[in-house]
């Protein structure tokens, strides 16, 4: 079944760019160009994330969020800001949303990030292991197996594949590490991130086989089975 | 019109000044009344006994004969009495006949009578006693006198009170020049800093008095206005300067683009190109919105307890696979007790001076984040082997845009070390820089509960 997406954003360009991306790739997408019609169109309810802007006329981002939380609306909401400041991005998790996005930003990202937030409701068990390909995590004994051979990492390192294992298949940007494994709301001037994600590469993947952690040109990582 | 300042403060403080005289002339109206009064009471009291006692030894000849003595001799000319038979007809004194509204032994009366001697209606305060063969006995004082006396004395009260009103009017007066030509000083002077005169400033008169201070700390004010200003054009101007190197390096890459005899992979490597020239730009916006709300104390609001061993472990731990890469070890010692503050900026600021210190500390050597405590500050330092910058630096390096050779200033936006500069005065705090010959070392002083 096709996947339902409202965007709330009074800018129109920014609105058409996002709904002919997210048309693109296969969703069925409304649009609301302020804060009111948004709502209204929120409460019909059935929408399996909604994408709204921060400042809105009529109605402010916040606010809005407040308000479907308070009508019983659980579709998961990803905010846009343009308020790079760290206490805007905290203030915007706080306020019942479920991630935000600072202004400008890139299609793969916000796409990348709708995607993992539509991907939640469904885990709703617990795993105790994950598997991509021949490489498998035990959750519960914190051990990587790979091949059969079991692979050394730190607590970190561990961390990341994880983060990864939970996303396999999907775009992984250096921001959604950096909240997601360290729980920074800025980037850092140096790629930190990168040297994070080649140090796990090393241990995960070596000559003889293919890469499973691939870098997606200008937006991240994407962790897959090629073979 | 009471919207003049002016004249509200001599309004008040003449009605407050005549009330305070009316309030003591009043007091002493009313003692001197109340003195006045006890005596006359007394006299007659003592009167009024004495001839009841003459009336027990003499009989009521005795006693009529006594009184027609006192009023004749006239040597108390404002003594009165009146003896009457027990059908109220006088037997003697100065008065006329037994007041019918008065009951004899009935206590202290006022009231006019005419007097016998001189046949005038006078007031008279008068106490009376009812004798034992019925005869009765009133003893009293003529109060026309002392009625000329009060009006004499409320005359006087009242010239007294006219007096203190004009003085207090005079006072207010001088009061308000005092005040206001100090104020005008003040609004002048602000009057000529709107005009554009902004290195005018208040004029002290050296008396060192409250308006002097008063001054001293507008002044003082007016200078850290004026240097803040004087930063943001500075800032504005490395702004505006910032800004056209990467703009400039946009515009070559687009053009690039539009060139078609291009081959798809200088036209992919242009498009990085321009992605990471337009981050730089975000990056420094994002930088300078960060710093100027941390310079208007904005997330004071999110403070919360930080435990800053903890969090430089947890910096060394991000940033290791980073220095591993040229061989430098990251080391942190020391300990500090938590402090009150904003987690995720403090995390920025020691994730900036870490990267800052990995760029320039040569391949193998050591970068040390220490903490220590000291008189209720906290300390975090981080400092690497790498060359220090020139000593005229040392302040400078923390300010927006500042570019030196071999730049320490920091980072892809050339503002790194500001904001590190402006989250520790979000502290209460400051940044520091050292050079150790050899190594370089900066150095976060941060209060302990600064946020309370």
């Amino acid at each position: 079944m096709t996947r339902r997406i409202l965007v709330i954003e009074d800018d129109p360009e920014t609105r058409g760019f996002i709904a002919k991306g997210l048309k693109e790739e296969g969703y069925a997408v409304e649009t609301a160009e302020d804060g009111r019609n948004g709502l209204y169109l929120a409460t019909e309810g059935g929408h399996d994330a909604i994408v709204l802007d921060r400042m809105l006329p009529g109605l402010d981002g916040v606010s809005l969020v407040k308000s479907l939380r308070a009508a019983g609306i659980q579709s998961p909401v990803l905010i846009l800001t343009a308020i790079s400041a760290v206490d805007e991005r905290v203030r915007g998790l706080r306020s019942g949303a479920d991630d935000y996005l600072v202004k400008p930003f890139s299609f793969q990202e916000l796409l990348a990030r709708i995607e993992a937030l539509m991907r939640r409701p469904q885990e709703q068990k617990e795993p105790v292991s994950l598997t991509c390909g021949d490489l498998e995590m035990d959750l519960l004994k914190r051990t990587v197996h790979r091949g059969g051979a079991e692979i050394a990492l730190t607590q970190m390192e561990f961390q990341i594949l994880e983060y990864f294992l939970r996303r396999k298949d999907r775009v992984v940007t250096r921001t959604m590490l950096l909240e997601g494994i360290w729980g920074y709301h800025f980037d850092p001037q140096t790629n930190v991130v990168d040297v994070h994600v080649s140090k796990l590469r090393k241990r995960i993947d070596d000559d003889t086989r293919s890469p499973m952690i691939r870098t997606v040109r200008g937006h991240g990582y994407m962790l897959s089975d090629d073979t | 019109m009471f919207r003049s300042a002016r004249l509200r403060l001599i309004v008040i403080s003449a009605g407050l000044g005549s009330l305070a005289v009316a309030v003591v002339l009043a007091l002493v109206f009313w003692t001197v009344n109340r003195i006045i009064e006890t005596e006359t009471r007394s006299v007659v009291n003592a009167e009024l006994t004495g001839l009841a006692e003459s009336y027990g030894d003499l009989g009521i000849l005795g006693l009529s004969r006594t009184i027609d003595r006192r009023v004749r001799s006239g040597s108390d000319p404002d003594a009165v009495y009146l003896l009457t038979d027990g059908f109220g007809q006088a037997v003697a004194g100065n008065l006329g006949a037994w007041p019918p509204t008065v009951e004899a032994g009935g206590g202290w009366v006022e009231l006019e009578l005419i007097r016998t001697d001189n046949e005038k209606v006078v007031p008279i305060s008068a106490a009376s006693v009812q004798l034992r063969g019925g005869e009765r006995l009133l003893v009293g004082r003529d109060a026309s006198a002392r009625q000329r006396f009060d009006a004499i004395l409320i005359q006087s009260l009242i010239l007294g009170l006219s007096a203190a009103v004009v003085v207090s009017l005079v006072i207010g007066w001088l009061l308000s020049r005092l005040v206001f030509s100090r104020l005008s000083e003040v609004a002048d002077t602000a009057g000529e800093i709107i005009s554009g005169e902004m290195a005018r400033r208040i004029p002290l008169r050296g008396t060192g008095d409250e308006f002097d201070r008063l001054a001293v700390t507008l002044n003082e004010m007016l200078d850290r206005i004026e240097d803040l200003i004087a930063n943001l054009r500075m800032t504005t101007d490395s702004f505006a300067h910032d800004l056209r190197s990467p703009l400039t390096r946009l515009r070559v890459h687009i053009e690039t683009l539009a060139n078609d005899r291009l081959d798809g992979d200088a036209k992919a490597h242009a498009l990085d190109r321009s992605v990471s020239e337009i981050d730089h730009l975000l990056r420094i916006f994002s930088d300078l919105t960060e710093i100027a709300r941390a310079d208007a104390l904005l997330g004071q609001s999110e403070f919360e307890t930080v435990d800053l061993t903890a969090l430089i472990r947890e910096v060394a731990d991000f940033a290791e696979p980073l220095a591993a890469e040229t061989s430098i070890r990251i080391e942190t010692n020391g300990t500090a007790p938590p402090i009150v503050g904003h987690r995720a900026l403090l995390l920025r600021a020691f994730v900036n001076l870490v990267e800052n210190a990995l760029r320039y500390a040569p391949p193998g050597s050591q970068v040390s984040i220490g903490l220590s405590t000291s008189g209720g500050i906290a300390c975090i330092s981080v400092s690497d082997a790498g060359d220090g910058v020139p000593d005229s630096a040392l302040d400078t390096i923390f300010r927006p845009f500042v570019t030196l050779d071999e730049s320490r200033t920091g980072g892809a936006s050339g503002l790194g070390l500001a904001l590190v500069a402006a989250i520790a005065r979000l502290h209460h705090g400051s940044a520091t820089a050292a050079n150790l010959n050899p190594g370089f070392r900066i150095s976060l002083q941060i209060p302990l509960g600064s946020g309370a």
